[in-house]
């Protein structure tokens, strides 16, 4: 209760832009803990209308935390949330939604494989665009930050910086009483961060209420009114921006307590240079250059994102980098570079363990050679080394051959750092050596850098902690916009100076945002339909008709009307189950089921759909087929998402599943098809088959729902990025088990046509059709990584694998041939469109 | 500490048990199939007669050696449909290249070895430098593959070389020679699996391909070599058919895919890449098989036993699907960033 009383006395002070007002967000006594871990103590802070207020604090904090609380992400153990003077409890993301929350994440939820528009579309309510022409208000929106990319233009052709106002864009689009915008700036140049806070003035003399999340002090005096810092989770002061001076509140950030201690620095005033990095450039980085002396530890600081993490990862040879490398005097090639160094990843769960494997197995998969002869590993030299060095780096496990997460994170981080020291590296990457790491082993880890640092091997490392690098580096590199902003060594590698020098920084990024710039100014209408999904029907048609015309010329009855129809009928069992099986991969899973499925609905039918059954036993059986495919997509799907099955297991259980179903009603074909009905689905017009004009039709109808509909756009948001998708608000589950469901119904339309075909219930038919099926989706251009795909491209694969098929008797070619061709069609084809994607991405 | 010395110190004492530690797979593997087998004496003695297991064990045998090329494929995270196509190309290239000439076999066979070596390669470079997804390399391979059948068989099946028969449908103190080859590969994997650099890392790779690059291994090379070595399991696996089959099909592959998926999965390989389980893997085919064999015995249709398998399918992927729960998610998570700087 004490630091609201301090809130308060603040807040009797007049504000000089906003009229005097209840405040819209307050946050009284939040406390969160993360297993075990305070992130947020008793913090209070009043968010007022008609005013920007800056959450200002280090790496760690706990801003993202208080964001979090206040969209509803997480729930605080202790304190309240009220809006508008009234309690909110509990808070929830839909609850935080409905009160008009709106949040431009650092990390912009945007699906690159999405279109520029679809991106708006199905991120906000239709209300926003039901006043007029979606593509005319969404050009608006773009407008008002500044973004100028055609609507059309996929996202995965957006530069970051434009990415990021697109992200803001969304964010305002909804005229939200509340908006956060976490580090928005991070990515802009400088005109675009001027016309981005000029948008934030605007909404705020609007009355809504901003919360703005920065590192930097430069653009708080810009933008904000209000401050307030938080220090390690706790409310470290707030204030009015014009009432207090940079020094104060840098005073504020840092001067937490580091409850560990630290090893001695290098005493040698001059120490021999051993490694040395001069004009080091990379994808985010430019020109850095430093030299470690023997003995020494250079430490790399900055504000998270600002090139020092592609600094360490081109050091590591994981990065391609231009510069110069020397270690002990020699320049070292990029191979070199790679082979000569040991890199401890800042993110340990991705990176560093391998969490099936044991303890010992962690520790020396890098250096295997070294316990082998001839390749063949002696055990117990293994296990002599490991437990050497797991002696001398007090690695405290179970058991050598314990799993590698039953360790705490500090022991865990030694394995790491064991694996490292095995490999006899010639110098030493230790990227956040200590995140994640209890107090007690982190003074072991800064120990063992330090005694490694003095035999004789280079040590870098990267932290974002400021207070650590001031412990443990004789020099720290200060990085800012991925230049050096700073090099600090002895008496002033401090934390006060390090965080400084990170935040008082005030660069823009050039050369690397070029947000403002009209980008791919070439927006005919040609080459934006090459770049859509939808490029490869043109493609295909002219292979459908070239391939036409040459059977043609060898055999003329190949284009008779017989013939024609033949193929069609056949193109479309496969283009119905082949339409379901691109809903699949666009939803980034696959489904194996579909052969079978088609099978069984077939031999399901012939007990029902027979000669001499009345109309109402007929009706029965196509009743039957969908409701037997529906209860096939839903088992299906609630594996995949209930079960966490994988959807190859899932599909191949149900594959097995179903074969074994078919033949248990059926042990060899069987069961009739009535004529009459045959015969009406067979029916044709000349010599285009009625059903496949039905296909055609499906097709189409489906391709609009898939390109204009919100359904369309959440299937593809779900294979695009799964988790960008749920935090725009998709349920992602629904989507997911409605969509395999959606397969098996197409499936079920599939076997309709396939039962016309072949005539009788036969338990041995359909199988075929799961991968002819995944062979046509794959040459309509629906890729296989989700997202992307084209249903009228999924019925021209299905009619080219048919023709091909077909053309091979006509040329009087053997079955080699029919498989020669269908093998290296997949092949090219898949090919060629990952080429294409691959440049269209670059 | 002192733990920890004890561990290590009794390492040295039970140095080759180690790798047959339990792990959850292998208990999981040998109860079911201790249970079948008692459940067989009771119900259904014949499944377990000697005559019966004669009959029956060469089937397991195939199985136990094509899963045990998928295992590799699947270690890697990858998914191989070319299977049956390599299979079958091995099979024809024994029958029909020979001629029915024991004399002309071992060419057909070097024959039969260099096929799959290339088709390996293809699918390697396919999957693991070009970046194609598993499943449409491998189904494009397939088709390939089944035009060398084609080519060199016409699809009509012909009888083989009576040397073949005798080298693959022969008995050693009543052990037919398939099963000793089953098992002689079994530890010839387990062997490099467990004991080797490049197995060490492969099961590493497998694990985790982000930390194996981190720590600066060639990752792509692994993924692509899996392919090469899977493609000569299935060989073996052919050549073998072509000796127990007297008049084996072109098409001989087929009906093996699914059975060699199931048993990876049922012996405890993850699907999403990982350590690998011969053992497990080997004893699971033994599984599969017998649990047919049973289902025959107590008068199951033969149309009713692939349910069966689908249902043994199910229950294995369950009870290890909670232990992937995490490692999909997060893949989920990473596998579109992944993709650029996986140099």
């Amino acid at each position: 209760m004490a630091k609201v009383a301090v809130m308060k006395l603040v807040e009797t002070e007049p504000l000089h832009s906003a009229p005097r007002a209840a405040p819209t967000v307050r946050l009284s006594n939040i406390t969160k803990v993360f297993s075990g871990v305070v992130a947020l103590s008793d913090v209070s802070v009043d968010i007022h209308p008609g005013e920007v207020h800056a959450i200002l604090g280090e790496n760690g904090a706990g801003k993202s935390t208080l964001m979090n609380i206040i969209s509803g992400v997480l729930q605080p153990e202790i304190g309240v949330i009220e809006f508008n003077g009234e309690v909110i409890s509990p808070m929830t993301p839909e609850r935080s939604a409905a009160l008009g929350v709106s949040i431009s994440y650092q990390h912009p939820a945007v699906l690159d494989d999405l279109s520029v528009l679809e991106n708006l579309r199905v991120a906000l309510p239709d209300r926003v665009f039901a006043a007029g022409d979606p593509a005319e208000i969404a050009r608006a929106m773009l407008d008002d930050v500044g973004l100028h990319v055609p609507l059309n233009a996929r996202a995965d052709s957006l530069t970051v910086a434009q990415k990021h106002l697109l992200e803001i864009a969304k964010a305002l689009a909804t005229r939200p009483p509340v908006l956060i915008l976490d580090e928005p700036t991070a990515a802009l140049d400088q005109d675009a961060t001027e016309m981005l806070f000029a948008r934030i003035r605007s909404v705020v003399a609007q009355g809504t209420a901003v919360i703005y999340i920065t590192h930097r002090l430069a653009e708080l005096r810009q933008i904000a009114h209000r401050v307030t810092v938080l220090r390690d989770g706790q409310h470290a002061g707030g204030a009015l921006v014009r009432d207090v001076t940079d020094d104060d509140l840098l005073a504020m950030i840092v001067g937490r307590s580091l409850a560990s201690a630290f090893p001695p620095k290098s005493q040698e005033a001059d120490p021999e240079i051993n490694f040395t990095v001069k004009g080091l450039s990379g994808r985010k980085f430019h020109d850095v250059s430093f030299a470690v002396g023997r003995g020494q530890i250079i430490g790399i600081a900055g504000v998270e994102g600002n090139g020092q993490s592609g600094v360490m990862r081109a050091l590591a040879g994981l990065e391609p980098w231009k510069g110069d490398v020397r270690l002990k005097g020699t320049s070292l090639s990029p191979a070199e570079v790679k082979a000569k160094s040991a890199y401890m990843p800042s993110d340990r769960h991705e990176e560093g363990i391998i969490a099936d494997l044991t303890v010992r197995e962690n520790a020396t998969f890098s250096a295997l050679d070294q316990f082998s002869n001839l390749g063949i590993l002696s055990r117990r030299k293994e296990i002599g080394e490991v437990r050497k060095v797991f002696g001398s780096l007090s690695v405290k496990t179970p058991g050598l051959d314990a799993g590698i997460l039953s360790l705490s994170g500090g022991n865990q981080q030694k394995v790491v750092m064991s694996r490292a020291l095995m490999s006899r590296p010639g110098f030493i990457l230790a990227d956040e050596p200590t995140q994640g790491v209890d107090v007690g082993a982190r003074f072991e880890i800064y120990r063992i850098l330090r005694e490694v640092s003095q035999s004789g091997t280079p040590v870098i490392v990267n932290s974002s902690d400021a207070a650590e690098l001031e412990g443990l580096c004789d020099v720290v590199i200060v990085m800012s916009r991925g230049r050096v902003a700073e090099t600090l060594r002895g008496d002033d590698v401090t934390e006060g100076r390090i965080v400084a020098a990170a935040v008082k920084a005030q660069s823009h990024v050039t050369g690397i945002g070029e947000a403002t710039k009209a980008v791919k100014a070439a927006t005919s209408g040609l080459r934006q339909f090459i770049q859509s999904d939808n490029a490869t029907v043109v493609p295909l048609a002219a292979v459908v008709v070239l391939l036409g015309l040459y059977v043609f010329g060898q055999n003329a009855n190949y284009l008779s009307a017989f013939n024609i129809s033949n193929i069609l009928l056949l193109a479309t069992a496969l283009g119905f189950i082949a339409l379901g099986q691109t809903i699949a991969l666009l939803m980034g899973g696959i489904d194996l089921s579909v052969g079978p499925l088609a099978g069984f609905l077939v031999v399901v039918a012939s007990f029902f759909i027979n000669d001499g059954q009345s109309p109402q036993t007929i009706a029965l059986g196509f009743a039957l087929m969908f409701l037997a495919a529906l209860a096939v997509g839903t088992i299906n799907g609630c594996l995949i998402r209930f079960a966490n099955f994988t959807p190859i297991a899932a599909t191949l259980a149900m594959y097995i599943g179903l074969q074994g179903m078919s033949f248990v009603l059926r042990d060899g074909p069987g069961g009739y098809i009535n004529f009459a009905v045959m015969d009406t689905i067979g029916w044709k017009l000349g010599p285009l088959p009625v059903a496949f004009i039905v296909l055609v039709i499906v097709a189409l109808l489906a391709e609009y729902v898939l390109r204009k509909r919100r359904l369309g756009w959440q299937f593809r948001a779900v294979g695009s990025h799964e988790e960008s998708a749920r935090r725009m608000g998709i349920r992602v589950t629904s989507v997911i088990i409605g969509g395999y469901i959606a397969v098996s119904l197409f499936t079920a339309l599939g076997a309709v046509m396939l039962m016309v075909q072949i005539g009788v219930g036969d338990p041995a038919q359909g199988v075929n059709y799961t991968l002819a099926s995944i062979t046509a989706v794959v040459l309509g251009g629906t890729s296989l990584r989700g997202g992307r795909g084209t249903f009228v491209g999924t019925v021209m694969g299905a009619v080219l694998l048919t023709e091909v098929l077909n053309a091979v008797s006509f040329l009087g070619l053997s079955q080699t041939y029919q498989y020669v061709f269908q093998g290296s069609l997949i092949l090219a084809a898949a090919l060629i469109y990952s080429t294409a994607r691959r440049q269209a991405g670059t | 500490m002192a733990q920890h010395t004890q561990t290590a110190g009794k390492a040295s004492l039970d140095l080759d048990l180690r790798s047959f530690k339990p792990t959850r797979g292998f208990v999981t593997v040998v109860v079911s199939t201790l249970a079948l087998l008692l459940v067989c004496v009771i119900f259904a003695p014949s499944a377990v007669s000697a005559g019966g297991l004669a009959g029956s064990l060469p089937f397991a045998a195939i199985i136990a050696i094509v899963g045990l090329g998928q295992m590799l494929v699947v270690q890697q995270g990858g998914f191989d449909l070319s299977l049956a196509g390599g299979v079958s190309l091995a099979v024809v290239i024994t029958t029909h290249l020979s001629g029915g000439d024991d004399a002309q076999l071992f060419g057909a066979i070097g024959l039969a070895f260099v096929c799959a070596v290339v088709a390996g390669l293809v699918n390697g470079i396919l999957v693991g430098v070009l970046r194609l997804n598993a499943i449409v390399a491998t189904i494009g391979m397939n088709a390939l593959l089944y035009g060398a059948v084609f080519a060199v068989s016409g699809g009509v099946p012909r009888i083989t070389t009576p040397l073949m028969a005798e080298i693959a449908g022969g008995k050693i103190m009543g052990i037919p020679h398939s099963v000793l080859f089953a098992l002689a590969i079994m530890l010839i994997v387990s062997f490099v699996l467990k004991k080797t650099v490049v197995g060490r890392r492969f099961e590493a790779i497998g694990a985790n391909p982000a930390a194996a690059h981190a720590a600066g291994l060639n990752v792509r090379l692994y993924q692509a070599m899996a392919y090469v070595f899977a493609q000569l399991h299935y060989c073996v696996a052919g050549i073998l058919i072509s000796g127990i089959t007297r008049e084996p099909t072109a098409f001989q592959g087929d009906s093996l895919l699914l059975p060699s998926v199931a048993v990876v999965v049922l012996a405890g390989t993850s699907l999403l890449g990982g350590r690998g389980f011969p053992i497990s893997t080997v004893i699971a085919a033994f599984f599969l098989n017998q649990l047919s064999q049973f289902a025959l015995a107590v008068g199951v249709p033969f149309s009713a036993q692939t349910i069966i398998q689908a249902l043994a399918l199910v229950f294995g992927i369950g009870v290890y699907s909670l232990r992937w729960k995490q490692a999909a998610t997060k893949r989920a998570l990473k596998s579109k960033t992944e993709e650029t700087d996986n140099v």
